[in-house]
């Protein structure tokens, strides 16, 4: 085995909710956006799923977006986490924190981050059906041409 | 030439997660992408909305492949 990496954007740990704000006097806005596994997809019933992903790559590409986010906006906090591995109903899959002097930025950016990451990211969901089944999400088409 | 090639997601029902090939020199990915069709005619349309990175950056087919490099078959993202 070669020496565990570390991977600051992703986990195999449950994401906690943050209880407490970044310390940043100049702060007036924060935006917390998590996504969720749901028990449905297109009338299936999901029973859970699980993420794969190319570590590093994935790693890296959020980087690069949380990195062009503070190009476009200004922002005194971006964060971004995903869990891989075994996820369960109601568990917490991503999460992503801005903040900024103000909502606009705030709500902007964070769109902006999510949208990206589920486009851009090498990380992959396999969906369990309550009928014992399972299959890779498809993503859309035009994802491929991001 | 070698070049060693890693395989996600919905791509590994039809390939191993890793592999090694033997490439003719100056091979782009558009030709790797038929070829690997071709291997398996099952995996064709999902090769064809995959994006490929070498060395973990997304190229795109006109990119030559060098000898050595890791080369990763991304079928569409769908983390989130």
């Amino acid at each position: 085995m070669s020496v565990l990496e570390t991977f600051a954007h992703i986990t195999f740990e449950p994401i906690p909710i943050p209880t407490k704000l970044p310390e940043i006097p100049e702060m007036g806005a924060f935006v917390f956006f998590s996504g969720i596994v749901r028990n449905v997809n297109e009338g299936k019933k999901v029973t859970h799923l699980e993420y794969e992903a190319y570590v590093p790559m994935a790693n890296e590409t959020i980087r690069r977006i949380l990195s062009d986010a503070k190009e476009k906006w200004d922002l005194l906090h971006v964060d971004c986490t995903h869990r891989l591995g075994k996820l369960n109903i109601s568990e917490i899959a991503v999460t992503v924190e801005v903040g900024s002097m103000h909502r606009a930025e705030a709500y902007a950016a964070n769109r902006y981050i999510i949208d990206r990451v589920k486009h851009e990211v090498p990380i992959w969901k396999k969906e369990f059906y309550s009928d014992g089944s399972s299959e890779w999400s498809q993503g859309c088409s035009h994802e491929a041409e991001h | 030439m070698v070049v060693q090639i890693l395989f996600f997601a919905a791509m590994k029902d039809y390939f191993p997660s890793q592999d090694r090939l033997e490439l003719s020199e100056s091979t782009n990915v558009r030709s790797l992408r038929e070829t690997l069709a071709e291997r398996k005619p099952e995996a064709s349309s999902l090769l064809s909305l995959s994006r490929f990175a070498v060395n973990q950056t997304v190229v795109n087919d006109d990119h030559i492949l060098q000898e050595g490099v890791v080369i990763a078959v991304l079928p569409p993202s769908s983390g989130g």
